[in-house]
Order: C-alpha cells, then sequence, then structure tokens
C-alpha cells in the first residue's frame, strides 16, 4: 500500500497504534499522508484528540452527601446489639457483610474480656480453694459433661445454660481482644462455668458469621475450615474424655484449653475471611 | 474544612497526619479524608457509572485505607498509594457482583480481537462528556477512565485489571470511539 492509495478501512486498522505512537516510521508517514488528504478520517483523529483533552480536564465530581459519617461509623467498630444481629445481616449487601462480621467480632471479643476480668479475682481465689473430684465423683455425673462436649459441635446448647458442666477457672486474656480463657483446675459444680458460657457464646457467634459468610467464601477454602474444625472438635472431645477421669490434670486441662482457642481462632479467621474473587 | 485550607495542607503533605492516623488518631484520618475525597469519589463515581455507586465505593476505600494505613510505608506518597487502593477497591467489587455479570465482562475486557471499526449500540442523545462516559460498557469505561483520565499507563491498566495490554488498548479505543459517537463531534 503506498502512501497515496491507504484506504479508510487501513487508517481505522491502524489508528490505535497511531493515537498510542506504537507505529514504524513508514507505516506513520503513510496515516499522515491519509489525513491530510481525508476528511473523514482527520475528523476522527480530531475529536479523539478532543475527548482526550477533555477527559484529563474533567473537573473533581463532589458527593451529593458528606460520607465521613458513614465511614467514621465504621472505623469506630460500634458494638452492635446481638439481638439485632440476624434482622441487620439481612439487610445488608454482600459488600458489608465483612463489616459486619468484624463488627460482631469485636464486640463479642471485647464483651469477653470484660467478663472474664471482671471475674479473674474471685476464680482465682475459687481455683485454689475447691477441691477437685474423685474420678467416682465426675463418672456419677455423666450428664453434667454433655453440655461441654456440645460446646464444640453445637454450642448453642451450652449457652442457654440448660445443664451443667465442670467449673474453668478464668485467666486474664493475654491477646487484645482474644477470647483467651484457661482451664486452670477443673470443678465440680451446678450451673455451667462461667468459662463454658464466655466460649460457647463466642463460638456460636462466630460459627454464625461463618455460616452467613459461607457462600461468599471459595468452596474449597470452606471445605478445609470444616476438616480442621472437625479435627479440632475431636481433639476437644478427647481432651474432655480424659478430663472426666482426670480432673485434676494440669496437661488435659491446658489440651482443652488450647483446643478451645484454636477454634475460636479459626473461626474468627474465616468471619474476617475477604470474600472470594 | 474549608477547600483552602485543604489545599494548603495537601500542598504541604499528608505526613503527619498520615502518621498520626495509622496509630489510630480518627481525627487525623478525618482530615485525609477532607483532603482527598473529592478525588477519590471522583474515581469511584467515573470507574462505575454510578453516583450512587461511587458513594459506596469511596466509604469502603477509606475503610481500607484505615484498615490498611499502618502498612503505608511511605514509599509513594500517600496520595498516589491511596489512589490506587482505591482503583483496587473498585475492581474488587466488581468481581464481586456476580459470577455471570464477572465472566460478560472478563470476556468483554479480554477480546482483543475486537473490531475497531464496530459501533456497539448506543442510542443516546448528545449529551456531555461525563455523562457519556458512564454510559460506556464496563470494560471499556474502567480503562477509559483510567487512561484517559487518571493517567495510567496500559501496562498498569493492564496488571491492576488482569487483562493485557493488548487488551487494554483495544478498549480504550473502543471507549474513544463510543464516546465520539455519543458526543455526535
Amino acid at each position: 500500500m503506498t502512501n497515496s492509495k491507504m484506504t479508510c478501512e487501513a487508517f481505522d486498522a491502524a489508528l490505535p497504534d497511531y493515537l498510542e505512537g506504537t507505529l514504524d516510521d513508514s507505516m506513520r508517514a503513510s496515516v499522515e499522508t491519509h489525513l491530510r488528504e481525508c476528511v473523514r478520517c482527520a475528523g476522527v483523529v480530531r475529536d479523539i484528540e478532543n475527548i482526550r483533552h477533555d477527559a484529563a480536564d474533567l473537573p473533581d465530581l463532589i458527593p451529593a452527601r458528606d460520607l465521613w459519617a458513614g465511614i467514621e461509623s465504621r472505623i469506630a467498630a460500634p458494638v452492635i446489639p446481638l439481638a439485632a444481629r440476624p434482622e441487620r445481616q439481612r439487610r445488608f449487601a454482600p459488600a458489608w457483610m465483612g463489616v459486619a462480621a468484624a463488627a460482631l467480632i469485636v464486640s463479642t471479643a471485647g464483651i469477653t474480656y470484660m467478663l472474664t476480668s471482671r471475674s479473674l479475682g474471685s476464680r482465682q481465689d475459687q481455683a485454689v480453694a475447691q477441691v477437685s473430684p474423685t474420678a467416682s465423683q465426675v463418672d456419677a455425673a455423666p450428664a453434667q459433661q454433655a453440655p461441654d462436649n456440645s460446646l464444640a459441635s453445637a454450642p448453642s446448647q451450652t449457652a442457654g445454660g440448660n445443664s451443667a458442666s465442670p467449673a474453668l477457672a478464668v485467666r486474664t486474656p493475654t491477646q487484645r481482644g482474644g477470647t483467651q480463657v484457661s482451664l486452670a483446675s477443673r470443678d465440680i459444680q451446678t450451673g455451667p462455668s462461667h468459662s463454658d458460657v464466655v466460649y460457647a457464646r463466642e463460638i456460636e457467634m462466630l460459627q454464625g458469621i461463618v455460616k452467613q459468610r459461607k457462600t461468599q467464601l471459595d468452596s474449597s477454602t470452606v471445605a478445609i475450615i470444616e476438616k480442621n474444625l472437625q479435627i479440632i472438635d475431636t481433639a476437644i472431645e478427647q481432651s474432655k474424655a480424659a478430663l472426666a477421669k482426670d480432673p485434676a490434670s494440669r496437661l488435659l486441662t491446658e489440651q482443652l484449653t488450647h483446643a478451645l482457642d484454636k477454634k475460636v481462632e479459626l473461626l474468627r479467621t474465616a468471619a474476617l475471611m475477604p470474600a472470594s474473587t | 474544612m474549608p477547600a483552602a485550607s485543604n489545599a494548603v495542607r495537601v500542598a504541604m503533605g499528608d505526613s503527619t497526619d498520615v502518621a498520626l492516623a495509622a496509630g489510630g488518631d480518627r481525627q487525623a484520618f478525618e482530615r485525609l479524608y477532607r483532603a482527598h475525597a473529592t478525588r477519590v469519589y471522583s474515581l469511584c463515581t467515573r470507574m462505575s457509572g454510578s453516583r450512587a455507586q461511587g458513594e459506596e465505593l469511596t466509604q469502603d476505600v477509606f475503610v481500607r485505607t484505615w484498615e490498611k494505613l499502618p502498612q503505608f510505608r511511605g514509599e509513594s506518597a500517600f496520595s498516589t498509594w491511596l489512589h490506587r487502593l482505591a482503583v483496587n477497591v473498585v475492581l474488587n467489587a466488581r468481581k464481586t457482583e456476580g459470577k455471570q455479570a464477572s465472566r460478560t465482562e472478563e470476556n468483554d475486557v479480554d477480546d482483543e480481537r475486537w473490531d475497531v471499526r464496530a459501533r456497539a449500540p448506543m442510542h443516546i442523545e448528545r449529551m456531555d462528556l461525563a455523562d457519556a462516559i458512564a454510559k460506556l460498557p464496563a470494560g471499556a469505561r474502567r480503562v477509559f477512565v483510567l487512561h484517559d483520565v487518571e493517567g495510567y499507563k496500559h501496562e498498569e491498566i493492564a496488571e491492576m485489571c488482569g487483562i493485557t495490554s493488548g487488551g487494554s488498548k483495544a478498549q480504550l479505543h473502543r471507549a474513544r470511539l463510543l464516546l465520539r459517537e455519543a458526543l455526535e463531534r
């Protein structure tokens, strides 16, 4: 094709590279010759140059309302009333679910911290004063162990406080906002222990969040999380069974604490995980 | 905060407020918001093609900025870092809009065989440039805004959007031709 015989179709094909400045010298010369001869194609180039110029000079847009209030409320991580949670979450668009989850986790972690901190003194005293039960005492109360097991699989039963479980001494959380509850000793008592309730509440809340976020997460990620939760639940059950036979065992107590903490940690991570893309 | 004082403060740099905000100072973060809100809002609105979405995305951007601020190392200007983060928030929001829509758009963006002479139907009356940009197909609109409005290079756009550089060029040219047609120049 010669300079003087470039067609408009050929010009159209060369136009993107011409505008990008990536044509070789001979092709660029052909295009420029064609532009001098063709009013239609010269108009196209002129219009596009005007659009480029105008686009670069577009003024900033101003929001119709002040958006800061909405941002501030979100970064302040307000405590969301637990009773209102299901209703609020139904109103949220998927993009807000992660924020709601974070806010709920912060609120439950805060509650956990306050509860465990408040009861620290009295619990430590009890842990020293109480006498560990004998194996026969534990065996004689199998029904009291059941809700403790349900902590892992169905925490809502324990959270409801329908039955008793071994007492758990509580220590101060070691992490900011964490659910660090230590089972320093285990004793028979008539109602659900404070720590049982704290763990059950935390786990129940987190499981609720994770359940609602399931559809937003990658299916293989969900499968791995569920598999790991099963492993942790098995560890919790085994620790509880062993503790039923040896309630004074510090090692077993720590194992159970560790497993429960792992479960909370995994659920919290899953709840805060970004939606799959 | 008055616009004039915003301009002065931006000219002086955001470093103090960035440092304070990274440490949890919400008042400092609000000053950063006031200084950069219109720029971020403009980007979000033009890339999404909707003022309502632009508002929502702007809030998302600043919440994300608050979360990520402790990781800002000052290797680039805060405004540059914020702008890039805003682009990522907008593009990630797009990805969550639904698999079907996403697939359609990806195909749209990645189609390097697009015929530059083709004209998508834009049955619209003469309008100003801002309105015409909002009515562009999503893939073409994003590339046009990033390139011709925001000044990103094709290589950067390709990386951010997950497309090829050639795809970015094709979408840009398509957008310009559609805009020309819409503006009846």
